[in-house]
């Protein structure tokens, strides 16, 4: 689950989830929803995809710098995400989708980067949530 | 949007303005910003003026953090800032230069009139659109092999001429000759390589475009004469950068940062600052792989003005001619000498967004603007204008050489959407004489002309202040949106 958030140059999301696994894959479905038309992708294909970081910020962007690297370098479109494993500076993942293809996909913006401007992750009411804005 | 806490403001005289040291703790120096009263208004509603004093701490900084007139939030950094840091025990911060390593512009002067073109628009429009990839995930007709690509991470423009995609001049009239020394492939990992290799020659979207224009007005004429500008030549401009290469470059660097800046017992205000010292090995490594990075954007811009080529001569003939007029960087870290407080200094100047302007005489100057000072390139929003301009003394003096690149954003994306339809834009913009061609409909509605500053304003700014001097203003006749 997620909503889109203002800034004067570029882009950013609120996403949410029950759990941290939860709420990675949200962010993980926020990027991808920002770059291309998920609702037009057929989970096809299952790729596995990994990010280290030294604490919860930092293995947050660089997951998320880990799904732009597949989204723009591999060229893979993705449906869903789905997080095997999470500990303190790793996370593990499958995810589900296809060969990106312009005609049938779509293309909203080529995000250029995953950045730390007023990145918060924070927990209320049981519920995990995370703010991430990208340089696009 | 955040709303930025209230921040006091010196007035020093009508366009220039200072947060003192003392404002907050840590800063290193003065932040000094450049503005009218309307635009420090507009600037304050926003969190650029926070990111200015951050970048006051970054250790080894030298003279003021600054901001130019055209400065919005960036990350880490605000847009519009310029820092410059000790060569020796200053840092160098991936943030200060941004993901778009060397996000330029080039300007192209062409043999023809205005009323030449207009007649012909509409097919010279299509005609780039299809000849210059451009959108979201666009690939290039251009391909490179791998160890090509290393070759042009080394040689940029240079590779490119050489291999038949332009001429002598081209490298000559880019800025470091498109071909910054101190680059090295091997810093640049295969992933940057391999988002990067498919899109040599690809504009890109967000605020990439490419432009049609002609020459409205000369405010000065031996300048203009000097870079074969007059009124009424048709000139086309090109906004773009270093693709995916540059980002994951940036994005990589970033994340070795994190711990490397423990390790040197750096602590910032904001994460997104990541710096390291210079001299430290993660240092170099950065700017081997940005120099590769810039090099990389300016074989891609050269490309561009390939595919050009092609696409007028396909709509005026084979004998129409395509000049580059020069090509400047806005987004870059490089070591300069600089007078600071009276002294030569070897500092490492960082600009994002912010673009070069060395000053008459300068010997990194071609030899026939070096009577003029250093054409500045200067995008205007889409259908108002875009402005060439010369670097002056006070530049030199003030802002290392440097000013503005841009009129600045002044709306988010989101709000620019709102209430806009892309089809009642773009019949606006024609009925002004301006027809635009986008991938989507988004790419107009967000780069509304509303959504940003007015760029005269900022320009104005430059020139009272004595940074650069005006030359000529652009107007649009047809914009292609990456």
């Amino acid at each position: 689950m997620y909503e889109i958030l203002e800034h004067t140059a570029d882009i950013g999301f609120r996403a949410r989830g029950a759990t941290l696994e939860e709420l990675f894959e949200a962010a993980a479905e926020a990027l991808t929803g920002i770059v291309l038309d998920t609702g037009t992708v057929e989970a096809r294909e299952r790729y596995e995809l990994s990010a280290e970081g030294e604490d919860r910020e930092s293995l947050l962007v660089n997951w998320l710098s880990e799904v732009l690297y597949w989204l723009d370098g591999k060229r893979v479109a993705f449906r869903r995400f789905h997080v095997r494993e999470l500990g303190p500076a790793r996370v593990t993942a499958e995810a589900e989708g296809e060969p990106r293809n312009p005609a049938r996909h779509g293309g909203k913006l080529d995000v250029k980067g995953v950045t730390y401007h007023q990145l918060r992750i924070s927990r209320r009411n049981g519920e995990w949530a995370a703010e991430v804005f990208l340089d696009v | 949007m955040a709303r930025p806490a209230k921040i006091p403001v010196e007035r020093l005289d009508a366009l220039r303005h200072r947060i003192p040291r003392d404002e907050r703790r840590g800063m290193r120096t003065d932040v000094i910003v450049y503005a009218s009263d309307r635009l420090l208004e507009q600037i304050a509603r926003d969190l650029s003026l926070q990111q200015a004093i951050n970048v006051a701490t970054l250790p080894g900084i030298v003279g003021h953090s600054l901001a130019m007139p055209d400065i919005h939030q960036g990350y880490g950094f605000p847009i519009g800032g310029v820092a410059g840091t000790d060569w020796e025990s200053g840092v160098v911060s991936p943030g200060g230069v941004g993901f778009d390593i060397n996000c330029g512009v080039r300007l192209v002067r062409t043999d023809l009139f205005a009323d030449d073109v207009r007649p012909r628009i509409r097919d010279l429009v299509n005609q780039v659109f299809r000849d210059v990839p451009c959108g979201t995930g666009s690939e290039s007709s251009l391909k490179v092999t791998k160890p090509q690509l290393d070759q042009v991470l080394v040689r940029g423009s240079r590779w490119m001429v050489e291999h038949g995609y332009g001429d002598e001049r081209d490298a000559e009239f880019t800025e470091e000759r498109g071909e910054l020394a101190g680059a090295d492939p091997d810093k640049v990992s295969s992933r940057a390589k391999e988002r990067g290799q498919p899109q040599i020659g690809t504009l890109g979207s967000g605020n990439h475009f490419l432009e049609v224009q002609f020459v409205e007005a000369v405010h000065d004429e031996a300048a203009a004469r000097a870079m074969g500008l007059e009124k009424n030549r048709v000139t086309v401009l090109v906004h773009c950068g270093s693709r995916g290469l540059g980002h994951q470059v940036c994005t990589d660097y970033l994340a070795q940062m994190g711990a490397a800046m423990q390790r040197y017992g750096i602590t910032l205000p904001d994460r997104q600052l990541a710096c390291v010292p210079t001299q430290s090995p993660e240092g170099r490594s950065y700017l081997a792989a940005m120099r590769a990075s810039a090099n990389f954007a300016w074989a891609n811009r050269q490309a561009i003005l390939h595919f050009l080529r092609g696409s007028f001569a396909r709509i005026f003939g084979k004998d129409v001619r395509l000049e580059l007029v020069y090509d400047v960087c806005h987004n870059i870290a490089k070591r300069e000498r600089h007078e600071v407080d009276g002294k030569m200094r070897d500092v490492l100047v960082h600009r994002k967004g912010a673009t070069r302007a060395f000053a008459p005489g300068n010997p990194e100057l071609p030899p026939a603007y070096r009577a003029t000072g250093q054409p500045v390139l200067i995008p205007g929003s889409m259908g108002t204008a875009s402005w060439v301009l010369v670097g002056a003394e006070g530049a030199m003096k003030e802002t290392f050489g440097s000013v503005c690149h841009g009129a600045g954003r002044l709306m988010s994306r989101t709000a620019a959407k709102k209430g806009r339809d892309a089809r009642e834009v773009q019949k606006k913009l024609e009925a002004e004489g301006i027809l635009v061609r986008s991938e989507t409909r988004d790419g107009i509605l967000e780069e509304v002309p509303e959504a940003y500053k007015d760029v005269d304003e900022v320009i104005e700014v430059v020139h009272e202040a004595g940074l650069a001097r005006k030359v000529a203003r652009l107007r649009p006749m047809g914009v292609i949106k990456g």
